[in-house]
């Protein structure tokens, strides 16, 4: 009792001494209880209303002690003050939460509603982990890790008091039931596991390709590099097989086709593009013309030209630049008149 | 001889009698001394309930609540936020002793109360970081129904609230054996933790075999269920859904607070730059000069 009077008057000395000297700024305690809040209203409070609402709340505050500590009943009284407080403060000063924390009548209320005591652990199955969580609250990882443990702990401990009270705890693997999540739900979770270790097995594929295609040219420089080493193998095998087959050779037709075989067996790796070749000789131009075709000589080449306007000689021999090789056709073979014809079918 | 054979077997008869009388007396006793404590059951029955204007991740919060507790019972949703005395008639209605009531305000506010009907106490506690069990990242799964185990870390010991959010929490999630829908088996854990001040609820399933050595040794580990949230105390009162504080939190800010610091920042940011402006202008205007009569256009007007 007379700590939270001594905690409270200097507190409320501290006020007043602030309210005179400064004016503005925010009362100390206020401003460790609400923090943000109190600094913005704190900064358009005035001076006088402040140092007041000061000596008030120290007053209030007194009060308040002496009730909290008195008996668990006059809790009405206390949440009247607080609402008194609230409208007395209301414009000037931010009200201040009272924090309550009546022990006496948690206690008492905890043990109306205990359960009772001797009720064995099988009726509740609560274990308390022995220690307290301690780490960073945004420090998501560990914070995780921490409840992990702490649920950890628990289970063992769980099964070890099951084992004591001979209470079934695993789940035989013949008893099946209705899940939680429905098997649908699951797959959909399956998937998406598989999914995403196929999205990484991509990704690191891709970066794979990419660091490949910086390294390009050193990576064409080995291939290169590795054709040659092919080629002086295959010539070394041949020399090897000449070299072998030495005696072989002197006494010829024995066995030249076990050294055809030989050969081929030693050129095996390689494939021989210069026997395939394209066979033949080549057609000439104008056998090819003459085969497939030719598009001809455009369209340009039926109008007049300066030569042939002038040619008046030329019209008798059909068009000069004709279609290809037809122009030449002429003379004898000429198309005989109209009335020629009619007297030659009226002849036959 | 025959006589004194049937007197012997008379005798023993009656020995065995008695005998059978006197165990039959003995086994009763026992029986009555162990039977008496059999019958303080832990017998508990949970509400659950909504009020008006959850949102769909609230409501999938309480359905998986509702399958993952088998002696809830759940009601439909409450019609007004200010009519909070009718829960305990409603929960005696349903033969429930206990009350999960979750309250959304805003569309996007959730508190909850648990509380004890119809005699109290109740906390109100404000429900934040809510994520479902019908997440994909949550990959375990648990019989429905089966009764989990609760675990308290030390710091629900180490203050009267904890001790008093401890014991009606073991209330409300523990699982009573004679739930109607409760399995025989465990493989599962709920687990709370006081961290920050506020109690952070995980549910994790029990593996006793690693998957990817089934023939191995049996090591237990956890693979997380869902849900999981956090709450964070605001006060507790004496009665059911009414009564006397006996416990508020000092550091509790309501969320609607923490929004209007937010847009009061903005605000002011706004209003200082309007208030530079006009200053500003203010200024160009007073600084500019007067009319000089010898001013070029007037000369050669």
């Amino acid at each position: 009792m007379e700590r939270i009077m001594e905690l409270l008057g200097e507190e409320g000395l501290d006020d007043f001494d602030r309210a005179q000297l400064v004016g503005l700024a925010g009362d100390d305690d206020e401003e460790e209880d609400d923090g943000e809040e109190d600094e913005e209203e704190a900064g358009l409070g005035e001076e006088a209303i402040s140092g007041e609402s000061g000596s008030e709340e120290e007053e209030e505050d007194a009060e308040e002690g002496d009730e909290e500590e008195e008996e668990e009943n006059d809790e009405d009284v206390v949440a009247l003050d607080e609402l008194e407080d609230a409208e007395l403060d209301a414009d000037a000063v931010p009200q201040q939460k009272v924090e309550i924390d009546d022990k006496i009548a948690l206690e008492r209320i905890r043990e109306s509603i205990q359960l009772d005591p001797s009720l064995s652990w099988t009726e509740t199955l609560v274990v308390s982990y022995p220690e307290t969580i301690e780490v960073d609250v945004d420090d998501d990882l560990n914070r995780e890790l921490a409840f992990y443990k702490q649920a950890l702990h628990s289970a063992n401990a769980a099964r070890a008091l099951a084992a004591k009270h001979s209470f079934p705890f695993t789940r035989p693997n013949d008893y099946f039931a209705e899940m939680v999540k429905s098997d649908a739900h699951m797959e959909r979770i399956r998937q998406r596991l598989l999914d995403e270790g196929a999205g990484i097995k991509r990704s690191e594929e891709k970066r794979r390709e990419r660091e490949g295609k910086k390294f390009g040219k050193q990576v064409q420089q080995e291939k290169l590099k590795e054709r040659q080493q092919s080629k002086k193998d295959m010539e070394d095998r041949l020399k090897n097989l000449k070299r072998k087959r030495k005696g072989a050779l002197d006494n010829a037709e024995a066995d030249a086709d076990g050294f055809d075989v030989a050969v081929e067996d030693a050129i095996a790796d390689r494939p021989s593009k210069q026997s395939r070749g394209r066979g033949g000789k080549k057609v000439s131009r104008e056998g090819r013309d003459h085969k497939f075709g030719f598009g001809g000589n455009g369209r340009r080449s039926k109008q007049n030209t300066k030569a042939s306007t002038d040619d008046f000689e030329g019209r008798r021999g059909g068009f000069k630049g004709g279609r290809g090789g037809r122009g030449g056709k002429s003379g004898g073979t000429k198309r005989p008149g109209k009335s020629k014809r009619v007297a030659n079918r009226s002849k036959s | 001889m025959a006589s004194v054979l049937k007197a012997q077997k008379s005798n023993a008869h009656k020995a065995h009698v008695v005998g059978k009388g006197k165990r039959k007396a003995d086994d009763m006793d026992v029986d009555e001394t162990e039977i008496q404590p059999k019958k303080k059951r832990n017998k508990q029955r949970v509400l659950l309930l909504s009020s008006r204007g959850i949102t769909h991740r609230m409501r999938h919060l309480m359905n998986d609540l509702e399958a993952l507790l088998p002696h809830v019972k759940k009601d439909s949703k409450l019609d007004s936020k200010s009519q909070l005395h009718l829960l305990p008639e409603l929960a005696d209605l349903n033969n429930c002793n206990n009350t999960l009531y979750f309250e959304a305000r805003r569309h996007e506010d959730l508190y909850l109360w648990a509380a004890k009907t119809p005699n109290g106490p109740s906390i109100k506690m404000h429900v934040q970081n809510v994520h479902t069990m019908d997440e994909l990242k949550m990959t375990g799964n648990c019989l429905k129904g089966s009764r989990g185990i609760l675990s308290f870390d030390k710091a629900f010991e180490d203050t009267e609230w904890g001790r008093l959010t401890k014991e009606l929490f073991t209330h409300i999630f523990g699982v009573p054996p004679q739930a109607r829908r409760a399995k025989p088996f465990i493989d599962h854990i709920l687990s709370f933790s006081i961290l920050d001040n506020k109690i952070w609820f995980r549910n994790f399933q029990i593996m006793e075999k690693d998957p990817l050595q089934p023939n191995g040794p049996p090591q237990t580990s956890l693979v997380e269920i869902g849900p999981r949230f956090v709450l964070t105390p605001i006060r507790i009162f004496e009665g059911a859904f009414h009564g006397a504080t006996v416990y508020s939190n000092p550091e509790f800010i309501t969320p609607t607070a923490v929004r209007r610091l937010e847009r009061q920042e903005k605000g002011m940011k706004y209003g200082a730059r309007k208030d530079a402006e006009e200053e500003s202008s203010k200024r160009k205007e007073a600084r500019k000069r007067d009319e000089d009569v010898l001013a070029v256009s007037k000369v050669f007007a």
